[in-house]
């Protein structure tokens, strides 16, 4: 439905965003999942037909919609609606707002108060109807500003981090919301989140974003296992040559994340209530922002450690030293 | 402290009295300031606009111009268009040389800069986000225009207010181009210049008393209408 080809788009001379092809399939629910910096906004605003990329081509529909001298047409970009990270209200009452994307549209009178009460309902947003962007809290703001892109019916939504500042409730009435939309009227979704969690539970289909181009895995330390029945809560589970010890109920194909910030690391195991501990070398190190060094290791597998710079200094860490990694099994996240 | 006395006494009188001479000028004054605001404004803000929003070859440079022409001398501007509306000028066919038309261009000249830096200064102040979601909510060009002036419009009434000051106030570019002619083209300020040149110290002091009292005015009216447009926002 939307395509990307061949994208290079470039910031005051730097490459944020290099893809060769990007599709985002008709009625599909796809996740982006990346660090900060990895260029899931730039993909979003360019899908949004907001930008227009340096070179190469945004289709939607087989239509070439923006390119480098090419500006997307009122229609096209009518179809697809982005929610930013941070979103912002215009001046004036929520209702207003539910009711600014219908206004450009030429909706009038009864049908606009409709689907403004629709949309705040379903988001639970009805109660702020009559307050302004100042009375409200940030994660208000975000359900707002759902609502407000949903009132549209738009063919495509873009969501860049809509949850990251609600409640698990109002996280989960979102998705449902979304899904009730791909099910009734087969809205497509797509949605850039560094909560895997969500991404994996959600979503049909997960692209990894790394320094702007598509990484061919997912995100560190993502493993496709198979749970046993065996081995009550703290399980051991086979990845590859190594196995990983995880607390979960669950059997079956699952999917093993762990978060590359709650692994210790230091140039030789040491004792501790680390149920996982794996001993191998340095293959990379790379600093994706001042002070912060991700640290890949081969420990029979590939794991990636979050650690700051003065750590990666004082351990003296240069690709090719031993080191040893170590987990708590609940530091495990398993989907 | 007499003539201060004096002059306050005397601008109270002028007032009360509706001095038909005063009236006159005061009244042309108001009519010269207020259409040039509405020119300049009507230039500058777009202008402004554009500035701030279109990325043009040539930006930066036309910004850079634009802020240097604010701090423009007013009797500089006076001269060029006198040398321009003048008989062997190039504008010399409009005979607009030392009628109200002149200092109405005049102030143009020397309001559009404040109009425009000023306006495109408030819009660039607008939050880029307001801009991006009004087009990915189906926003056409005009509307996201309107939709970030609507945001930027408390700047964009202080352009206003400021390029009235402008024109209000003028006196270099008016005297040259105007002429000081009574009951054709004197002006508030104009007068002032004549009166206190003459040692007229209070009908100086009583003049300007009312120009400062007819700026009030104005500048109330236009903070009325700001707030009665932020009611309706």
């Amino acid at each position: 439905m939307l395509e990307l080809r061949d994208i290079r788009h470039r910031y005051e001379g730097r490459t944020v965003l290099e893809l060769a092809e990007f599709t985002v399939p008709r009625g599909g629910f796809t996740a982006i999942v990346g660090h900060n910096g990895s260029g899931k906004s730039t993909l979003l605003r360019l899908l949004a037909l907001l930008e227009r990329p340096t070179a190469g081509e945004v289709w939607l529909d087989g239509r070439r919609e923006s390119a480098p001298g090419r500006r997307p047409t009122l229609a096209a970009r009518r179809r697809v609606t982005l929610v930013e990270q941070r979103p912002i209200l215009f001046r004036g009452q929520v209702r207003a707002n539910l009711g600014y994307g219908l206004m450009v549209r030429g909706v009038g009178g009864a049908e606009v108060n409709r689907r403004i009460d629709q949309a705040a309902e379903r988001l639970g947003v009805d109660g702020l109807l009559d307050r302004t962007r100042r009375e409200l809290s940030e994660g208000e703001i975000q359900r707002v500003a759902v609502a407000r892109a949903l009132a549209v019916a738009p063919d495509v939504l873009l969501l860049d981090e809509p949850v990251s500042s609600a409640d698990r409730a109002a996280a989960a009435t979102l998705y449902q919301v979304l899904e009730e939309e791909r099910r009734s009227r087969g809205l497509t979704v797509c949605l850039a989140s560094h909560q895997l969690e969500d991404a994996y539970r959600w979503s049909d289909d997960i692209r990894a974003l790394a320094e702007g181009r598509l990484s061919p895995v997912t995100p560190e330390n993502l493993f496709r296992v198979n749970l046993p029945a065996e081995g009550g809560e703290a399980k051991s589970v086979r990845v590859g040559p190594v196995s990983i010890v995880a607390v979960t109920d669950k059997t079956g194909p699952a999917i093993l994340a762990v978060p590359p910030t709650d692994i210790l690391v230091s140039l030789e195991p040491i004792p501790s209530s680390a149920r996982n501990v794996f001993t191998g070398r340095v293959t990379r190190l790379s600093r994706p922002r001042p002070g912060t060094v991700h640290l890949t290791a081969d420990v029979g597998i590939d794991l990636v450690a979050l650690i700051t710079e003065a750590a990666a200094r004082e351990l003296g860490l240069v690709p090719g030293s031993p080191v040893a990694l170590a987990f708590k099994a609940n530091a495990v996240r398993v989907f | 402290m007499d003539f201060l006395a004096e002059g306050l006494r005397r601008a109270a009188h002028l007032l009360f009295t509706a001095d038909p001479e005063v009236t006159g000028v005061a009244w042309l004054t108001l009519k010269v300031a207020c259409t040039a605001t509405v020119i300049a404004c009507a230039i500058g803000l777009p202008v402004g606009f554009a500035l701030a929003t279109r990325p043009f070859w040539g930006r930066r440079a036309t910004l850079t111009i634009v802020n240097t022409a604010l701090a423009f001398p007013t009797v500089v501007v006076g001269l060029l268009l006198y040398g321009l509306l003048s008989r062997r000028g190039p504008l010399g066919g409009l005979e607009w040389l030392y009628t109200w038309q002149a200092i109405v261009v005049g102030d143009v000249l020397l309001a559009l800069p404040i109009a425009a830096a000023l306006s495109a200064a408030a819009v660039q102040g607008v939050d880029p986000r307001i801009r991006r979601t009004a087009l990915t909510l189906g926003a056409g060009r005009w509307r996201t225009a309107w939709t970030i002036a609507r945001e930027a419009r408390f700047g964009l009434a202080a352009v206003v207010t400021a390029a009235f000051g402008q024109c209000i106030a003028e006196v270099g570019a008016a005297m040259i181009v105007g002429g000081n002619i009574r009951g054709q083209t004197r002006t508030l300020t104009t007068a002032v210049a004549l009166s206190t040149a003459q040692g007229d110290f209070g009908l100086a002091l009583a003049l300007g008393l009312i120009l400062i009292l007819l700026a009030l005015l104005v500048n109330v009216a236009l903070q009325l209408l700001q707030g009665e447009a932020g009611s309706h926002a």
